[in-house]
């Protein structure tokens, strides 16, 4: 259960890719040979589940983030400020250098009024605005997760509170996690490789290829079950998925190998099928997720 | 979410709890084919995903008349447990203690407005150590949940009958051994780390009681073979307790953000329409009422109920009731654990009926949740939820009987209204599962704004 059902030595290294480039990022910080950046991670029309699943990345972990790696300047949740004492610390970075996190998708309704961040100067700040003012000026900016990166669930239909993605807010160019949520180890990859690097190699929903290369139909351990028409005609079977409506067919990202949650399980390996979380047109274009009559 | 509070000679007059995100899940779901609601519905909330999901699955259980197997109850209630201890770890050391501890100087994130920090250097840097040891046990917890339920947050594995995976040795042996050293850091370092912080601020057991009206959908209770293990749907007001009559639960939308025929509904009447431009309205939340009463839910609320805490009811009382919670739920996994028998699969194929209705009520994290679903030509024809930080975070209703929040916020006492760490202090005892702020006025002058985090 803890080891990879794929036993290709390419996999594995992939794996340690992440905990490579970040410990590789922070001594070169020691070493002054790079500058620690300034994060800023807005939630906005989401679940807050991105930054969660922040906190349970496992190797490296959240604390040598936001203690070695980046100065984490904003994030709503996790600070101890409150308020106008903490929007001033986002304000504060308006002119400064800074590397720009979005969860969550943009409220455009009503002028982005259904969605309020915070208050700035006595002002009600919309997540609108906000995206707008921080997202230009970044030095980069990552779309962490489905709805910040193509609207995820919060624009799925009828979309009431007509929320779109943090790219079609910007004239720029964002990096994409899709993801719901977006797997720690796909942000802090990313992050760590913009510190040391600049930008990744890039598909053309601009997705790190790092992380979101491979179909996981092409690379799930059940594929032997594909392939010789064995299916699953329900959860719980150990048999392939295809026939309850997995989309692992469609879905590019590394969940087969990396899995989740230090590494412990997977929808497929929880006898479920995939739902496409980290695609494009996610949740309606994925939808159903389990049907039980696709034959 | 934002807090307007009035402050008078120091004295809160007035106070408004605010949600400032709409996001409509109700009316996402119309349409939608009733299986997808599981998996949709934990898009909610990312810190409590999979309270939704089960929620859901107790809604699609009543509605489909499916009957868990006890070994499906164990599975999906053992992963619940999961939830549970990594919000509790979460929201005590990542919410609560910055509130009353000084974090680390040289970290933009740790930085604060104000400097009530009572603490002697020994014990507040013992509690500085433990916020960064905790965040291994919150990982653990979710570890946990991702070996029976496939990753988290936003879980697979919940779902009707139970959960779809089998346990195996190798799994209960994993989660055991996990689950101990969860409990060992709950009782060595949590429960002695909130009754240290409550010995140094002793006021707190005074302010933010709120109405004091209690109320649970019950939690781990009801067991075929097992009976009850924490605590059955019940209420508390006036100093009775009594059991809980789900047919009285209406919500209004008097001071919320919302149109509909009626501005008073029983969850199976109506899902009102948003409408921002309504006057006299102040938030996106809603108002459950309880026959017609602001209830309190949540750690505090089912540890009244079930009879194992009775110390009072006030902003320091919620925490520590919270992190007992949090030992007595650790206890019960051990317990449901035992009773797993690896191998058993719990799954079947379900049909989705023509029209049928159902609700799933049950007592998660922050309180009580309650899912509500009606089908019709097989697809949800209607989604009602209402979330435990409706509850608690409720506005105004018809007659301006405050919300349980603003209640509690409401004749307090501020030392210094240029810093007023109260307010923060008392909303935030109540978990609320949204980011929120707190406005302060004084004489109708906006003085301060504060960010209440979930």
């Amino acid at each position: 259960m803890n080891q990879t059902s794929n036993s290709c030595s390419n996999f594995s290294t992939r794996l340690e890719t992440v905990s490579v480039l970040v410990h590789r990022a922070i001594d070169a910080i020691q070493q002054k040979t790079i500058k620690k950046r300034n994060l800023i991670w807005l939630e906005l029309t989401g679940c807050s589940g991105n930054i969660i699943s922040l906190l349970d990345g496992a190797n490296p972990d959240f604390k040598s983030i936001a203690c070695q790696l980046v100065n984490f300047i904003y994030d709503n949740s996790l600070m101890a400020s409150e308020g106008e004492a903490a929007l001033e610390k986002l304000f504060s970075m308006a002119d400064g250098d800074y590397i720009l996190a979005v969860e969550g998708a943009v409220s455009t309704k009503d002028n982005g009024m259904y969605n309020i961040i915070g208050r700035w100067k006595g002002q009600p700040v919309t997540a609108y605005e906000a995206v707008k003012k921080f997202g230009e000026q970044a030095g980069h900016v990552i779309t962490v997760g489905t709805c910040a990166s193509d609207g995820g669930i919060s624009a799925a239909r009828p979309n009431p509170a007509e929320c779109v993605g943090i790219q079609n807010l910007l004239n720029r160019r964002v990096i994409k996690l899709p993801g719901c949520p977006c797997h720690p180890d796909w942000f802090m990859g990313t992050l760590a490789y913009l510190m040391l690097f600049n930008e990744p190699e890039l598909d053309a929903r601009q997705r790190p290829l790092m992380f979101y290369s491979t179909l996981i139909h092409d690379i799930c351990p059940r594929r032997p079950y594909f392939n010789q028409g064995i299916f699953a005609s329900k959860p719980g079977e150990k048999t392939c998925m295809f026939k309850l409506g997995c989309r692992g067919p469609v879905t590019r990202v590394d969940c087969p190998i990396r899995k989740w949650n230090d590494r412990v399980n997977w929808p497929i390996g929880d006898d479920s099928p995939c739902i496409g979380c980290a695609m494009f047109g996610f949740p309606d274009k994925m939808e159903p997720f389990i049907s039980y009559d696709t034959t | 979410m934002e807090i307007a509070a009035d402050i008078n000679n120091n004295i809160v007059t007035d106070a408004w709890t605010e949600g400032l995100l709409f996001r409509g899940f109700e009316k996402m779901l119309e349409g939608r084919n009733p299986f997808d609601a599981v998996y949709f519905t934990q898009r909610i909330c990312g810190i409590c995903s999979t309270a939704h999901s089960i929620a859901s699955t107790l809604a699609l259980e009543d509605a489909l008349g499916v009957v868990v197997s006890q070994q499906g109850r164990y599975l999906r209630d053992f992963i619940h447990g999961c939830e549970f201890l990594q919000n509790h770890i979460r929201h005590f050391y990542q919410y609560t203690a910055p509130d009353f501890i000084k974090l680390p100087e040289g970290n933009t994130l740790f930085e604060t407005d104000h400097n009530d920090f009572r603490l002697p250097k020994e014990k507040n840097d013992r509690i500085v150590r433990h916020y960064f040891d905790s965040l291994e046990y919150s990982r653990n917890a979710h570890k946990m949940l991702a070996i029976l339920g496939g990753k988290a947050p936003h879980n697979h594995g919940v779902f009707i009958g139970g959960i779809t995976t089998q346990a195996t040795p190798e799994k209960i042996a994993r989660l055991r051994s996990l689950l101990m050293n969860i409990k060992q850091f709950i009782c060595d370092s949590m429960i002695p780390d909130a009754y240290t912080v409550a010995e140094y601020y002793q006021e707190y057991f005074k302010i933010g009681r709120g109405y004091g009206n209690l109320l649970t959908f019950g939690c781990f209770d009801g067991y075929e073979k097992l009976g009850t293990l924490y605590v059955n749907p019940s209420t508390y007001s006036g100093g009775r307790t009594m059991k809980l009559n789900p047919g009285e639960i209406t919500e209004n939308i008097y001071s919320s953000w919302y149109m509909a025929k009626s501005e008073t509904y029983t969850p199976f009447q109506i899902i009102p329409e948003p409408d921002m431009k309504k006057s006299d309205a102040y938030s996106w939340v809603k108002a459950p009422r309880y026959r017609g009463l602001p209830y309190e839910v949540g750690p505090l609320a089912r540890m009244w109920l079930c009879g194992k805490y009775r110390n009072g009811i006030s902003t320091m009382d919620r925490t520590l009731a919270r992190v007992l919670e949090a030992k007595k739920i650790a206890n019960i996994m051990l317990f449901l654990l035992d009773k797993l028998i690896p191998g058993v699969d719990v799954q079947k194929e379900y049909e989705v009926p023509r029209s049928a209705y159902g609700a799933g009520l049950i007592d998660t994290t922050r309180g009580a949740l309650g899912h509500w679903i009606r089908i019709e030509n097989q697809v949800i024809s209607l989604y009602q939820i209402i979330t435990p930080s409706a509850w608690n975070l409720s506005t105004r209703d018809r007659d301006n009987i405050p919300g349980p929040g603003e209640k509690a916020i409401i004749g307090t006492m501020i030392r210094n209204s240029d810093a007023p760490v109260e307010l923060g202090r008392i909303i935030r005892s109540f978990d609320p599962c949204v980011s929120c702020a707190t406005h302060v006025y004084s004489k109708g002058n906006l003085i301060k704004t504060m960010q209440v985090v979930p």
